[in-house]
């Protein structure tokens, strides 16, 4: 049942499952979409939004050799995000008057986006591809919990990660930048090691796919306050623990599947997505998909 | 250098306790007293180290000055000693190293945790407390999580099973069903620990300790003034620690404990002891795997043996050939975070002097050791006691 076609009228490249999401393109666009769909609408699945959308679509142009440095766009990205994991400028319509850029991002009614360089062309959203439904309990319980967990009031119990910590790590999160040190490649990144010698600056990025060396499911009542809201609907949290090729190990939440069972030696790759929500501000992170994703 | 004895120890009972955190410290420290032999007056105390993570808010700053106030010990030097929930075995360290440096000869160790007074609106403040808040916590890990993830890689490493750890389940709950100090004071079956509500894939609620209120002191006093108090001190012949990279990702295994090997190598050498010579140990059972890796880690068995040996029933009490747990653990004696490491002391105690409840003592103790871990690893203090002085 799925279409050949995002939209029609266009004649761009057969429809790519990429992180997550589905996408096509062709010179002068690139048009991605969410696979999920709710009562004839096409929307965002558990933990997806349009800066994630953005992000995939940024490392898609990138993988296709086209460079993007600066990117106009509206308010529902955080630019910040984008930033962080692509190095990509997200500039808004005011900001960017006096700014030449080559691509434009457009957001569509649906959970759909087009990055495109050729504003005069016609772009219109028509066509669907194979969508899968989500479960009209489980959307509406996820969005009220995600509407909930965004207000101002909600703050974490115990531990707390503020703004600024996060922020600190958020190129090692959002794009996996790690430190090479005394040959060996080192993330999340560390500061100093026994010599008192600073490590430097992370610059080098760890490939993006990795083995599971472990994993559990943790139930809602054991989860953090982070995910106190959304445990509860989704069952529960998995999380992996992974190996990448270079040495470091990490620890995962999974994205998208919820029926997803990871088995140790299982190859996972990332894609950024929503993790939680926390005085008004949305924290993207890497989450792991199966590499058959 | 001088040497150090226990010459008294005391504790609340574990659970739902109905004093706040002054009246539970009171007690803990009135039964410490009571157990000196000869009259002992807080007064008598140089200084006090009191552990505990102290996060339910009830006395976040100085709370060991607070305390100490309200046990008669006012004025004296005081510290609040945070590691997680190895607070008061480094608390116990920290006591150990004042005397023999020379600087104190009577030292209060002890601990304190108040956990079950949050409202549920407050009830998650005690989750992903300790474990490493940046990255751990915001992959949705909290203790239970990450034990279950080193459970599941030594399944897959060692060949060891669920059953395994269902064992130590049942081992802990036996011993500690004697122990009038215990919060969960009831046996349970195997069929029934196995069947347990799932909390963190594969561990169940059979292999989670519970969420204790809890207070425990032991009173140290150097050689020279021993006899002032006692003529059957029990000796605390060394302390080790050890500490590891805080979040598991770092660490080079997930399936062995670094802090446990460095603080039990370290411990078991200024005592002049191998693991064999030990005839009981306190082991950190925050959950069933944690002690599976424990008994390896302290080099009871070999490594990635522990499932054969908890499967051969090797820790149980009088059976095996070093009884583990036998206040039931914190599985079934109950985890009130910054008690547990003075409260496995006062376990130690009672058993080296044979003051246990008759069924639950371990027959011709001799040497006894406490090791009490901080989070999943990040800290260790491993205490040998003994009988005999050196």
């Amino acid at each position: 049942m799925r279409s050949s076609r995002l939209w029609e009228g266009q004649s761009m490249s057969e429809i790519l499952e990429w992180h997550g999401y589905f996408a096509t393109f062709d010179e002068q666009a690139l048009m991605i979409q969410s696979p999920f769909i709710l009562e004839e609408s096409i929307t965002f699945g558990a933990d997806s939004d349009y800066t994630t959308m953005t992000i995939a679509g940024l490392h898609l142009l990138f993988s296709r050799g086209i460079d993007v440095t600066k990117i106009k766009s509206i308010s529902l990205v955080n630019a910040a995000a984008v930033k962080s994991a692509t190095g990509v400028t997200v500039l808004s319509e005011d900001d960017s008057e006096d700014e030449t850029c080559e691509w434009n991002l457009l957001v569509g009614e649906e959970a759909t986006l087009v990055f495109t360089n050729d504003l005069e062309r016609d772009l219109s959203f028509h066509g669907r591809a194979d969508l899968e439904s989500l479960d009209p309990t489980f959307a509406h319980d996820m969005a009220a919990a995600w509407a909930a967990e965004l207000q101002t009031s909600n703050v974490s119990q115990g531990a707390y990660v503020s703004e600024a910590a996060y922020m600190e790590g958020a190129n090692a999160r959002l794009s996996f930048m790690a430190q090479s040190h005394d040959d060996k490649i080192v993330w999340p990144p560390r500061q100093m090691d026994a010599d008192g010698q600073r490590l430097p600056e992370p610059n080098q990025p760890l490939m993006a796919s990795a083995t599971v060396e472990s994993w559990t499911k943790l139930s809602a009542a054991g989860a953090p306050s982070e995910f106190a809201l959304r445990a509860p609907v989704l069952g529960g949290i998995q999380t992996v623990f992974v190996r990448f090729e270079q040495g470091p190990c990490g620890v995962f939440l999974i994205a998208d599947d919820e029926e997803y069972q990871p088995e140790i030696g299982d190859q996972v790759t990332f894609v950024v997505r929503r993790i939680y929500a926390q005085e008004g501000l949305i924290r993207y992170g890497m989450k792991a998909v199966p590499q058959r994703i | 250098m001088v040497d150090v004895a226990v010459i008294g120890a005391g504790q609340t009972k574990y659970g739902n306790h109905p004093s706040g955190l002054k009246g539970m410290w009171a007690e803990a420290a009135e039964r410490a007293f009571a157990s000196v032999d000869r009259d002992f007056e807080p007064r008598c105390v140089d200084e006090a180290f009191i552990g505990s993570v102290a996060f339910g808010g009830a006395q976040l700053g100085n709370t060991a000055a607070l305390l100490t106030e309200h046990s008669g010990m006012d004025g004296i030097p005081v510290r609040r000693v945070e590691n997680a929930c190895a607070s008061s075995g480094f608390a116990l360290r920290d006591a150990w190293m004042a005397i023999k440096s020379g600087q104190a000869d009577v030292v209060v160790a002890g601990g304190i945790e108040k956990m079950n007074d949050l409202s549920p609106e407050r009830r998650r403040f005690w989750l992903g407390v300790s474990g490493d808040t940046e990255w751990e916590r915001l992959a949705g890990l909290t203790f239970p999580g990450t034990y279950a993830l080193m459970a599941r890689r030594h399944f897959h490493e060692h060949g060891s099973n669920h059953d395994d750890l269902v064992n130590i389940s049942v081992k802990n709950h036996m011993h500690g069903f004697e122990n009038e100090m215990a919060h969960i004071r009831k046996e349970v079956s195997f069929e029934k620990a196995q069947s347990g509500f799932m909390v963190a894939d594969p561990l169940t609620l059979y292999d989670c300790c519970p969420t204790s209120d809890g207070a425990s002191a032991v009173i140290l006093a150097a050689d020279h003034v021993v006899r002032q108090f006692t003529d059957d001190p029990v000796w605390l012949r060394s302390s080790g620690a050890g500490s590891d990279f805080l979040a598991l990702h770092d660490r080079p295994s997930i399936t062995q404990v670094k802090a446990t090997q460095q603080a039990a190598k370290s411990a078991y050498k200024a005592a002049g002891i191998t693991a064999g010579d030990v005839d009981l140990a306190e082991v950190h059972d925050c959950f069933t795997i944690a002690e599976l890796m424990a008994t390896e880690d302290l080099g009871f068995t070999g490594r990635g043996e522990g499932g054969v040996f908890a499967r051969e029933q090797r820790g149980v009490l009088n059976q095996g050939e070093v009884c583990i747990n036998p206040s039931g653990g914190l599985k079934s004696k109950g985890h009130p975070l910054g008690a547990t490491g003075t409260g496995q002391a006062v376990e130690v105690f009672k058993q080296l002097r044979g003051s246990v409840e008759a069924p639950r003592q371990v027959r011709d103790a001799e040497i006894g050791i406490t090791h009490n871990v901080g989070g999943s690893g990040a800290t260790c203090a491993v205490h040998v006691f003994g009988r005999d002085r050196a």
